[in-house]
């Protein structure tokens, strides 16, 4: 099992992990809220990638790696999932045109 | 294990996250799946046949494991032999089929979900940083402002 430390890492090794097998692997969420820690992984009964953290900023990152999974899963792993960060980053420029002052 | 509706499922995992608030861990596992054994599969791929795949999501507390699984298209016959495998096993399984669009609503209702009880993790240490940034400002600003000061005390001295 392999603990990875940064989070762009462990999204982009997780997710060649699923296109390399996409009907073994899984992704596991596991969370305690007494001890305040959330540990995702992602394995394909071979290989284990494993990602903790304590931090309230990570519940969003997961929440785009849950879609992006969910994307992959049902449409299949050759699907685009820049549609899932796509989004979010056209949102993203319009919000800024929406806030800049007009001369 | 229990398969479940989409929406008693979401039911569920909430009443779970509730119960495991002071000890115990809550797991959820997201598996592509075709829900159809080994054998089956063989014979539809040499058939030439597409084999239609699903997100089975399980959740589980460490006793009790809930289970839902979340498809592309909808078919009201698929629905018939799972019940059908029900009562030939009779096991409590139900199983739970999705649209295309039904599984964004899921997937948004699984993440309002996870929203309202992921609250127990660290907020950002950046306002810690803030709070001791302005004070080192304040310091700055207030030596700055003394040089001014200075010079008015000479000339009160220089016109007595």
């Amino acid at each position: 099992m392999v603990y990875i430390v940064s989070w762009d890492e462990f999204v982009e090794r997780s997710v060649q992990l699923f296109r390399a097998d996409p009907h073994s692997s899984r992704y596991a969420t596991k969370y305690r809220r007494c001890d305040g820690k959330l540990v995702l992984k992602v394995t394909d009964n071979r290989e284990c990638l494993k990602f903790r953290t304590d931090q309230a900023q990570d519940v969003r990152k997961m929440e785009k790696l849950n879609n992006i999974f969910f994307t992959l899963m049902i449409r299949g792993p050759d699907a685009d999932i820049s549609e899932a960060s796509g989004k979010e980053q056209a949102e993203q420029p319009a919000s800024k045109k929406g806030r800049g002052r007009r001369q | 294990m229990v398969l479940l509706q989409p929406d008693p499922f979401l039911n569920e995992l909430t009443s779970m996250f509730e119960r495991s608030t002071e000890k115990g861990s809550v797991w959820v596992t997201l598996k592509r799946s075709s829900m159809k054994c080994k054998a089956t599969r063989k014979k539809m791929e040499t058939a030439g046949e597409t084999i239609e795949y699903r997100c089975l999501v399980r959740a589980t507390d460490g006793k009790k494991t809930i289970s839902t699984s979340v498809k592309r298209t909808f078919q009201g016959s698929d629905l018939m032999w799972q019940e059908g495998e029900k009562k030939k096993r009779g096991c409590g399984r139900v199983l739970t089929q999705l649209s295309a669009r039904d599984y964004q609503k899921f997937q948004a209702s699984y993440a309002t979900v996870l929203k309202a009880h992921m609250n127990a993790l660290k907020k950002r240490e950046r306002k810690d940083k803030k709070k001791t940034a302005e004070p080192e400002k304040k310091q700055a600003s207030s030596k700055k402002s003394e040089p001014f000061k200075k010079p008015a005390p000479p000339a009160s001295k220089a016109s007595q």
